[in-house]
């Protein structure tokens, strides 16, 4: 006790030996920094950024603002009763005139579809008709090119979608919208799609998720535990599909689930059914696929932790006079939690962002949200709408990640 | 020995590469699969064969933002592209496409039946949706003739293959509603028209067994899933032909067609030879031989002279009357401003 006092307090041996240590230590991190620096780099550029910058276009508004913008500041003094006064009229006008026979037209014409179906045609056409010079009355050149412009709905759009940022994307994607008053409601019912395939998707998710479980962990412990010769034949079966085409593995079920396919057939020859069973283009069908698609990353992380679980414990365990059942439950269970937790994680995540394989075998009720977002991505280049459904997808499987991490325990979700 | 064969090679090398100055490459994009072999074999290797010149192919599935980001970026890697009417369209009005007059280069009266030209592309060959049934299965003389007939489940029992889409799925439904085929866009596009159209799609709903792609209409028919289908002109002949088999397409009873177009990305360098290469594939010649390879009529009138009575049969020529067109302003304004509404409505009555 005495002793530590003294060199604690006094003395330069211990002063020099802490700077030591800690200049020691310093250099061990920035060696340590310097050799993660460019991995660190290369996430935060190739996978952080981009995805930052396309989760922010959910809420960016650049198009109104940017090509409408004698309207959005003229706007602002109307109090959205009514129709707008002339000035409004005539900033719109002003603004057309500027987008003839230029592309922005279109894209502005497309950005404004999304809220109103039809604003789109209203757009071109106006632009194409508007005399090359502001007119006299805007009202009345408006309303001569289109009746539509005396409808307030349009002009409440426009209020609405001026600012710099929108909340559009994000309530769309939850099936909600923003009335011209300002307050949230439900869109239309024959509109709503989203939450339904949010919900189905991870219905079909946590359900491929337990049904691989269950179907991977007996195959992963006969495989940890047989012989080198068996265990290398079982791992070959597990990884020959692992390494065939995602597509080609989707169609092969095609041709086997199908009504008039080989497991109908064999199943009638057999006897065991009379009726052909509907396999495909349903729920049974989706399931049947992903899980087969998805088997192989169940299986081999809960293998690598298998392998490391040592016989040893099970042997002590069951010459201390603890029936099977109980050395499962007490001893290899718990062992094996970490390769269950990596293994579903793995699962769950790559599931949810399925769409091909649902797309190819099921039926119109066993669409995913992956699907929406690949076409609203590719197809009707709708990228606000995209990032927002991703969006959701992120702050869902973070979600539940959490969720996980509290019960299972952080630690344990981690691949040893 | 070995220095020899060396100088040889590069001697070879260097005589192919003064050969080729004169030619040049081009990139043209196909949408894939047997349409986009057959584009393949009757546009771009003869265009290479005969002009000298190296075509090099892309598959493109109509994804409108792989044409968006080459020009937002710059970086052209297509010069001609194969698109549908509604992203012709598109495109064009967003500055996607280079705007060519090619009624000043083509006769419009040649293209008039497959739409006439767009502001940006030519159209090239037409696709007809119409019905579809095994003439092994039902008897033609006693064969379904309308839409209605293919609504009517007392008669002919059994599932109906439909596009999974709502495009060309309304127009249909308008049909066996009793719509005339050239009145369906007008009364599509009028008030209560979508709800009619959905209206009607209700009752066959329960036979309904949607398809997703072509390959999927034949097989579900090929293999007896469904009885009778809307399917795509190409496919059914291509089908018969592979398979030996005896679908037969009722034009008469209505069908819908669209044309595809080619059209040259906005500021392609090779603007000149796009040109060329799009004249070539319009020339009577090569559209026969495009029909002659996949079935689906020539946009060019004169290529239908250049067919024999067999390769006309599962061509609309003498049917053109009995179709609602996926072209027009009419078509075009409705479903670019009601397209994604009316996809998500789609799915959410399939999926109930």
């Amino acid at each position: 006790m005495s002793t530590t006092t003294t060199l604690a307090d006094t003395g330069q041996v211990p002063r020099r030996l802490r700077t030591l240590v800690r200049r020691a230590e310093r250099q061990h991190f920035s060696r340590m920094l310097a050799l993660m620096a460019p991995s660190v780099v290369f996430v935060a550029l190739f996978f952080v950024v981009p995805i930052a910058l396309f989760l922010f276009r959910s809420v960016d508004n650049a198009e109104i603002p940017k090509y409408m913008p004698r309207t959005v500041a003229e706007i602002g003094q109307w109090h959205a009763d009514d129709l707008p006064p002339e000035p409004v009229f005539r900033a719109l006008a002003e603004d057309l005139i500027a987008l003839k026979g230029q592309p922005e037209a279109a894209v502005l014409g497309r950005r404004l579809n999304y809220a109103v179906p039809g604003f789109r045609g209203l757009v071109t056409r106006t632009v194409r008709r508007l005399p090359a010079a502001v007119p006299h009355s805007a009202i009345d050149t408006l309303a001569d090119i289109d009746a539509r412009w005396l409808d307030p709905t349009y002009w409440a759009t426009l209020k609405q979608q001026s600012g710099r940022m929108t909340d559009f994307y994000l309530l769309s994607a939850m099936d909600l919208q923003r009335g011209t008053d300002g307050a949230i409601t439900r869109v239309d019912e024959t509109q709503a799609i989203f939450l339904s395939l949010y919900g189905r998707t991870l219905y079909t998710s946590v359900g491929v998720t337990v049904i691989c479980l269950l179907i991977g962990y007996p195959v992963a412990a006969v495989m940890a535990t047989a012989g080198p010769a068996a265990a290398n034949w079982l791992l070959m079966l597990v990884l020959v599909p692992f390494w065939t085409s995602l597509l080609v593995r989707t169609t092969a079920w095609v041709v086997l689930l199908q009504t008039e396919g080989l497991v109908n057939k064999v199943l009638i020859y057999l006897g065991v059914i009379s009726e052909p069973l509907s396999l495909m283009f349903n729920t049974a069908g989706v399931f049947i696929a992903m899980v087969h698609v998805l088997l192989p990353y169940m299986i081999l992380p809960l293998y690598s932790v298998m392998k490391g679980v040592s016989p040893v414990h099970l042997r002590a365990a069951s010459s201390l006079g603890a029936p099977p059942i109980t050395v499962f439950r007490t001893v290899y269970l718990p062992l094996t939690i970490p390769g269950i937790a990596a293994g579903c994680t793995l699962v769950f995540v790559l599931a949810v962002g399925f769409y091909v394989t649902p797309a190819l075998v099921g039926g119109p009720g066993d669409q995913m949200i992956g699907y929406f977002i690949a076409y609203f991505t590719n197809s009707a280049v709708n990228w606000g709408l995209a990032s927002a459904l991703g969006a959701f997808l992120i702050v869902v499987i973070a979600a539940i990640y959490l969720v996980l991490g509290k019960v299972v325990g952080f630690d344990k979700l981690k691949v040893r | 020995m070995r220095i020899h064969t060396m100088i040889a090679t590069a001697a070879l090398a260097l005589c192919v590469s003064a050969s080729m100055a004169s030619a040049e490459t081009i990139t043209a994009v196909h949408n894939g699969g047997t349409v986009g072999a057959a584009q393949h074999e009757a546009f771009f290797v003869p265009f290479a064969e005969a002009r000298g010149h190296t075509v090099v192919e892309d598959t493109f599935n109509q994804e409108l933002a792989k044409l968006r980001s080459q020009i937002e970026t710059g970086n052209l890697i297509w010069d001609v592209v194969s698109v549908t009417a509604i992203n012709e369209a598109t495109a064009c009005e967003e500055g996607l496409l280079e705007r060519v007059d090619w009624a000043a280069i083509l006769d419009l009266e040649d293209f008039k039946g497959a739409g006439g030209f767009g502001e940006c592309g030519v159209p090239n060959n037409l696709v007809s949706g119409g019905l579809v049934y095994d003439a092994d299965v039902i008897d033609p003389a006693d064969a379904p003739r309308t839409w209605a007939d293919f609504w009517n489940v007392e008669k002919w029992p059994g599932k109906r293959g439909m596009l999974y889409r709502a495009e060309q799925t309304l127009e249909v439904a308008l049909m066996a509603d009793g719509v005339p085929p050239q009145d369906v866009m007008t009364v599509l596009s009028s008030d209560g028209g979508v709800e009619r159209a959905f209206a009607k799609l209700e009752e066959l709903k329960p036979h309904i067994m949607w398809w997703k792609s072509g390959d999927e209409s034949m097989q579900n028919i090929l293999s007896g899933e469904v009885v009778m289908t809307f399917a795509w002109n190409g496919r059914v002949a291509t089908a018969n032909k592979s398979n030996d088999r005896n679908l037969k397409i009722v034009f008469d009873a209505g069908h819908v067609s669209g044309s595809q177009y080619f059209a040259i990305m906005k500021g392609a360098p090779k603007l000149d030879l796009a040109k060329e290469l799009i004249l070539f594939s319009s020339s009577p010649k090569a559209q026969a031989q495009y029909s002659r390879l996949i079935d689906y009529a020539p946009a060019n009138a004169e290529a239908f002279d250049l067919l024999t009575e067999a390769e006309l049969a599962t061509l609309p020529r003498d049917h053109l009357d009995k179709a609602s067109f996926q072209n027009g302003q009419l078509y075009l304004n409705f479903w670019l401003d009601n397209g994604d509404t009316l996809l998500q409505r789609f799915l959410r009555f399939a999926a109930q």
